[in-house]
């Protein structure tokens, strides 16, 4: 639509601005040029003042946002002073995380009719931008769908088409695949091309690589400033340095690092080629050690077993005692796929079986077809699969938030329906998604308090559980803070707390990792990984590839309402084509490694496997 | 859950413009409203269910079924017993029943369905847009039609919100069925708050949002459809009022009350 035009799109020099109440400035003295047609994206903590920058582009700030701002803002040329948002309607178009905030319509061709009628745009030119906006996103076909019955990604797609209908040349993404599923940011992810494609200067602020595919620039903000400006590629390489700015290194950088590959590959295709085409160090790729990850031998998890090193990368442990620190198989590992639920029944009773659950909403049609899962003690389960294959409604069975049409659900052997609710509180434990759905209270004490006194228990044991659930989440100091003020990522902490504290024995988390960036992400999983070593249950609902790869011991995938895996992590990431079609994305390392036979977990385990070059001495080392 | 009875098909009645679609409207209102006669009311029912099969609105009828049903029921239970003036043919200490009093209840309870019945019509045929801009055709300012269009989409969306609040609250061992009135309000607090500062939340984002799509650019707005007075709109128009005028014109010659036997 808009042709690539020479020249400058943003000229930002010596922007700072400070929140008011704040002594440290959200954005210092940052400097930024970008050219017309390019695309940028922006990468860093939360806290690194990406979002500031975003709503300094589109003006929200100053317009929206009280506060001490300086420095200029050029546009196209046109140095910005006292234009309002919606004077740059037309020119910068804004697409924010939230869409179910951006739409306003009752079906999606009024919904991109309404901001180009709030610009004056004559009908007739109306009629010519819905459909070129429409076919931009791939929603051609949707005219006369109401907004609320799209997907995620459709609902973010029609948001940015609305957008589109504006003609901006500049287009602002303010972390816009946050809240979708996998699928979901691969729609966003494509639009984002065809956009570049088409001439858009694009800035892009994502917590995901994978949107820097497509850029021509990756800048990483760190406290306000750009530290650092750099073709993509360049800047994904440097593993340390991103982890330690918020953002999870690509797996292919990683392995590119440890196996010595250059240039490093960018996709699995180009991976599998560069390892193929090395130099053969021994004759064939015979992978000894990876024979053992099929036999159930681990490596300990992943976030404690390397670390990254200048230049390389090395397991903590040391290099030459690299080859002890394979593992027997775990007790997760040789967990049999429960194919009946009663089937792999041995000794204890289980913690939660739900048995030949089906269930539907009123009377719409059935979400849950015939569903059995049984959860013991100890285990770590990852439910994973698209959104609306059932999940979150299976996982609201397992403590008796619904009620199933037919079948049954049994807390440690009686039946979930029959126990009254403190006593099922007191079991099983659900933090919701949204930490926000939950937080009422004016100090996180008695926000964490609330749970223990619904069970009644005495103020002394109330006091103590408060503690123990803050020291186990690392809030301990913050009892008098007001919850509403904490950080989503200690909000997100704040409600695993709230529900610790009484003391559950099965622990059930809806996608725990959502709007977080990677150091909170790994602060979250360590977390939980603690509290499954202190003998505590999990099944966590994720979207998130690695959070399972590396966490998870079992996975239970779901589709179309009926549970298609269950069963030890490796043997699941086994099946890449069951898990394509459930559009589940395996990390890349997986998918590299079973290019080459093995069904790697992460790039230690690959690293090691594609390194190891002597066959015997393994076998001697046990 | 959605509040929208809007069937997205192509009918007549869909194609009036907005306004007509309004004045219709209110002219069967108060045609049924001044008839307290079963038989003076039941042709606006039997018009209003024409309408009904013409848009193909029975879907709508059918998701409200147990409204209809219980609103005629009860009301005719309740104005039969309660009805005073007319001769009683049966009597239980202050509630008596009179033929008058029988004649007047089956009127309400007609007028009510049929009350129901012209919305169902309405809101069958008018998008939520299309009501907004009748009402600021006819002098209401734009965002306040905005803000009612608004109002409409978002009240299932609060809904849904506290729908999760509450499942996440009883998760923590909260019971909400505990306690005297005054101790059950208290005990909302934990749904409220969160649903509070979410609504909060999302307006300030909406906001926000409002304003990068030129919401406040001060241009002259332009509307996508284009809503043109048809001669169909005017057969409508002339309709509505013949119905309305010939329902007034027997309410003032006095034709529409119960007759005292």
């Amino acid at each position: 639509m808009t042709s690539r035009a020479d020249g400058e799109a943003i000229c930002l020099e010596h922007v700072s601005f400070t929140y008011p109440g704040q002594t440290v400035p959200a954005l210092r003295d940052l400097t930024l040029s970008v050219r017309a047609g390019e695309m940028v994206v922006v990468m860093g903590a939360t806290g690194a003042g990406k979002t500031t920058l975003a709503k300094c582009l589109n003006r929200t700030i100053p317009a929206f946002q009280p506060g001490t701002l300086s420095g200029t803002l050029t546009l196209f040329g046109r140095r910005l002073v006292h234009e309002g948002v919606a004077d740059l309607a037309g020119v910068v178009g804004l697409v924010s995380q939230d869409f179910e905030a951006q739409l306003f319509a009752t079906n999606v061709v009024q919904e991109l009719a309404f901001g180009m009628e709030q610009l004056g745009v004559p009908p007739a030119e109306m009629r010519r931008r819905v459909p070129d906006a429409l076919a931009a996103v791939g929603l051609t076909g949707f005219e006369r769908r109401d907004p609320a019955t799209l997907s995620g990604g459709e609902k973010q797609r029609l948001a940015i088409a609305a957008t589109l209908a504006l003609a901006p040349r500049l287009l602002v993404f303010d972390e816009p695949t946050t809240d979708l599923d996998p699928l979901g940011k691969l729609e966003i992810f494509d639009v984002l091309g065809t956009m570049r494609r088409h001439g858009y200067t694009l800035v892009v602020i994502e917590h995901e690589s994978a949107a820097a595919a497509h850029a021509d620039r990756l800048v990483i903000l760190s406290d306000g400033r750009i530290v650092l400006d750099d073709r993509p590629e360049r800047v994904l390489g440097q593993g340390e340095f991103l982890r330690t700015h918020g953002v999870r290194p690509p797996d292919l950088s990683g392995i590119a690092l440890g196996l010595g590959l250059t240039p490093p590959p960018r996709t699995v295709d180009e991976a599998e080629r560069a390892l193929k085409d090395r130099p053969a160090r021994d004759s064939s790729p015979g992978l000894p050690e990876a024979s053992r990850l099929e036999a159930g031998w681990t490596y300990p998890p992943a976030h404690q077993g390397f670390v990254w090193v200048a230049g390389g990368l090395s397991l903590r442990t040391g290099a030459d005692t690299r080859k002890q620190s394979f593992h027997p198989p775990t007790r997760a590992a040789v967990h049999e796929p429960v194919a009946s639920p009663r089937a792999g029944a041995g000794g204890a009773p289980p913690l939660v079986e739900a048995a030949n659950v089906s269930f539907a909403y009123d009377a719409g049609p059935p979400v849950l077809h015939d569903v059995s899962l049984r959860i013991d003690a100890g285990a770590f389960v990852a439910l994973i699969g698209q959104n609306g294959s059932g999940k979150t409604t299976l996982a609201k069975h397992l403590n008796g938030l619904l009620r199933p049409t037919a079948g049954s659900v049994r807390l440690a052997g009686q039946d979930v329906h029959g126990l009254p609710l403190n006593r099922v509180a007191a079991d099983v434990g659900y933090v919701f998604q949204n930490p926000d759905h939950q937080i009422f209270a004016s100090t996180v004490y008695d926000e964490v308090a609330f749970g223990p006194r619904n069970l009644g228990v005495a103020a002394d044991v109330e006091a103590r559980r408060v503690r123990a659930a803050l020291d186990a989440v690392e809030l301990t100091g913050c009892e008098a803070a007001d919850p509403f003020l904490l950080s989503k990522g200690h909000r997100q902490r704040l409600a695993v707390a709230s529900v610790l504290a009484l003391r559950p024995r099965l622990l059930i988390l809806d996608e725990p990792t959502t709007g977080l960036d990677y150091c909170e992400q790994r602060r979250m999983m360590d977390l939980l990984a603690k509290l499954h070593t202190d003998g505590l249950a999990i099944v966590m609902i994720t979207h998130s590839p690695w959070v399972v790869a590396e966490y998870a011991e079992r996975g239970v995938l779901m589709g179309g309402g009926r549970i298609l895996f269950d069963g030890p992590l490796r043997d699941l990431f086994a099946r890449e084509e069951m898990l394509r079609q459930a559009h589940f994305q395996l990390p890349d390392v997986t998918r590299l490694g079973l290019r080459f036979g093995f069904t790697p977990l992460t790039v230690a385990e690959f690293v090691d496997c594609m390194t190891a070059a002597d066959p015997t001495s393994l076998s001697a080392d046990r | 859950m959605s509040l929208f009875l809007y069937l997205d098909r192509d009918s007549p009645l869909h194609r009036l413009h907005p306004v007509v679609k309004v004045c219709g409207m209110l002219c069967l209102f108060v045609a049924a409203f001044v008839s307290d006669r079963p038989t003076v009311v039941l042709p606006v029912t039997a018009g209003v269910a024409g309408l009904i099969a013409l848009v193909g609105a029975w879907v709508n009828v059918h998701r409200l079924r147990v409204l209809f049903v219980m609103v005629f029921i009860m009301t005719l239970l309740i104005w039969s017993l309660f009805y005073r003036g007319g001769v009683p043919i049966a009597a239980w200490g202050p509630i008596s029943i009179s033929a008058a009093g029988m004649q007047f209840a089956l009127a309400m309870a007609l007028k009510l369905v049929t009350f129901l019945s012209i919305g169902v019509v309405f809101l069958s045929t008018t998008k939520i847009e299309e009501f907004a801009y009748a009402l600021t055709r006819v002098g209401m300012p734009y965002k306040l039609g905005f803000a009612m269009t608004m109002a409409f989409r978002l009240v299932p969306v609060f809904i849904d919100a506290a729908a999760t609040v509450v499942q996440a609250q009883r998760c923590r061992g909260f019971n909400f069925d505990e306690g005297g009135v005054l101790q059950r309000l208290q005990r909302y607090v934990p749904v409220i708050v969160p649903v509070f500062m979410g609504a909060l939340r999302r307006a300030d984002g909406m906001a926000m949002a409002l304003e990068a799509r030129g919401f406040q650019s001060n241009r002259p707005r332009t509307s996508y459809e284009q809503y043109n007075f048809g001669a169909r709109d005017t057969l409508a128009l002339v309709v509505a009022a013949a119905v309305v005028g010939a329902y007034l014109a027997l309410w003032y010659l006095g034709y529409t009350s119960v007759p005292i036997v």
